[in-house]
């Protein structure tokens, strides 16, 4: 079952036809979780006492099932509701960008909430004593700061989503290791080469974004003078 | 008091959830038969790294196998296309009996679990379900009980998993991939391993292994969802057919020949 390629060769392969499904799922599940996410944050800290038990819920619901699970649910019993994207790679794709979203969702909202309650009470009434209205402070005032200090957070929610989308491989989206499993199966002999180039792919990707948003970023922060720590 | 809240709101919103379905009337669901042949395709669910039922070929980036042949010929039958979902075996069952597949063609045996929720179409092989040991081991059985102590691997959710469950003192160990199943029999961490017998081949010209024990498995068939007689009928016919002219024979010669 030796096939024709050499161990560059199935590299190339494995980031040609897996690399731009787990950047799409990852980019658009962590845009998707973003804006739920900060939803979710904004409606824990600042809406009328009731409203935030929605928040808190959806919170406990995501976070406590496993992102396998939720895979399992939206791309194999639940498909058909998906069909409306047009194809059935289509419908595969949204039910695995919506379980990482969903996911992400409740987790970048507990990232948000926690930026959110440390930037300093005082700016809030500040903004307010020079007649700003809730909604200006919070745009304006509070928010700018709030996302500069979740970048660390965010950062680590990046590193989690993007090796997280391995699970999609579950339902048959062409990621980097459905791709690698393949490669597996018709190089046998090759199985640890081909999992440490996987591994490697995965590593160049995370890497860079955690160091410049999780580590160089809160260098700047303290010289905005944002955060506490030294 | 806000945990309490909390609770009643979870039991109020999943208590309307559930009640919700009772409340709207209930429609007849159009025959599956008649879906499948307004979309003008078949969706059918399989998993692939089985050889030769159904693999990714790396080569053009597609789905290839006896599985998928055979799929297509009752495509053809039929008059549609195919469109492949490939995803995990446990997975594939929930799947079509959900309907986001109308069909499971991977390699599955026809066991009386199975035919409890999904219905088997005409059988169109029987394989052999084998236990596997490194070349140097000294292990010897004569039945299956006799691997009671030793530490043998399944692939999770096949008949092999199913059997070995019901023999109690098998050290049962699950694994999703099969690959990883020899990679550990090659390391020692197994003593043995219970898989259908035409994946040894593929793995065979990798590790030193033997087969020390041989059971004739059930038959292999497609599973559709109950409900659709004319679906099934269609289906029995294509595979009858095709045994008629050869050329389901022709299939099996050239992928176990």
């Amino acid at each position: 079952m030796q096939g024709p390629f050499g161990l560059f060769d199935i590299l190339v392969l494995i980031l040609i036809r897996g690399l731009p499904m787990t950047l799409a799922l990852t980019l658009l599940s962590l845009l998707v979780g973003f804006l739920v996410g900060l939803l979710l944050a904004l409606v824990r800290v600042y809406a009328p006492y009731g409203l935030n038990y929605i928040a808190i819920g959806y919170e406990k619901i995501f976070r406590g099932i496993p992102l396998l699970v939720l895979i399992f649910i939206f791309g194999a019993a639940l498909l058909r509701y998906f069909i409306w994207t047009g194809s059935l790679a289509n419908a595969l794709f949204f039910a695995a960008m919506l379980s990482l979203a969903l996911r992400s969702a409740a987790y970048q909202s507990e990232i948000f909430r926690g930026a959110i309650m440390s930037v300093d009470a005082g700016q809030m009434m500040a903004a307010k004593s020079i007649g700003m209205n809730t909604f200006q402070a919070t745009r304006n005032i509070i928010l700018p700061q709030a996302l500069r200090l979740s970048l660390p957070g965010w950062a680590n929610e990046y590193a989690v989503v993007i090796k997280d989308t391995s699970l999609a491989s579950a339902i048959g989206i062409s990621d980097l290791i459905y791709q690698a499993q393949a490669f597996t199966w018709d190089y046998p002999a090759q199985f640890l080469p081909i999992i440490l180039i996987v591994a490697i792919i995965y590593f160049v990707f995370t890497y860079p974004v955690t160091r410049y948003l999780g580590e160089s970023m809160t260098l700047k922060l303290r010289q905005l003078g944002l955060g506490g720590g030294r | 008091m806000m945990s309490i809240l909390l609770v009643i709101g979870l039991v109020v919103g999943f208590g309307v959830g559930y009640m919700i379905p009772g409340l709207t009337p209930p429609v007849t669901p159009p025959d599956d038969y008649d879906v499948i042949t307004d979309r003008g395709t078949i969706i059918v669910g399989t998993n692939s790294g089985w050889p030769p039922f159904e693999m990714l070929n790396t080569t053009t980036d597609e789905l290839y196998g006896f599985d998928i042949d055979l799929a297509e010929l009752v495509a053809d039958y039929i008059g549609v296309t195919v469109e492949w979902v490939d995803m995990d075996f446990d997975a594939l069952i929930g799947a079509c009996q959900a309907g986001s597949i109308d069909m499971i063609a991977s390699a599955t045996f026809i066991t009386a679990a199975r035919c409890e929720v999904l219905q088997p179409l005409c059988w169109y092989i029987r394989t052999n379900e084998v236990v596997v040991v490194k070349a140097n081991s000294t292990l010897t059985i004569s039945s299956l009980d006799d691997l009671v102590g030793y530490t043998v691997g399944a692939q999770t959710g096949t008949t092999e998993d199913e059997e070995l469950s019901e023999i109690a003192g098998v050290d049962l160990v699950r694994y999703p991939l099969v690959e990883t199943m020899f990679q550990d029999l090659n390391a020692g961490a197994l003593d043995a391993v219970y898989v259908d017998e035409p994946i040894v081949a593929l793995y065979s010209t990798v590790y030193s292994i033997k087969i020390i024990f041989t059971v004739t498995a059930p038959p292999t068939a497609f599973y559709i969802r109950y409900g659709s007689d004319r679906l099934s009928a269609a289906i029995n016919s294509a595979i009858a057919e095709g045994f008629a002219d050869g050329s389901v024979d022709a299939l099996i010669a050239q992928w176990f020949g």
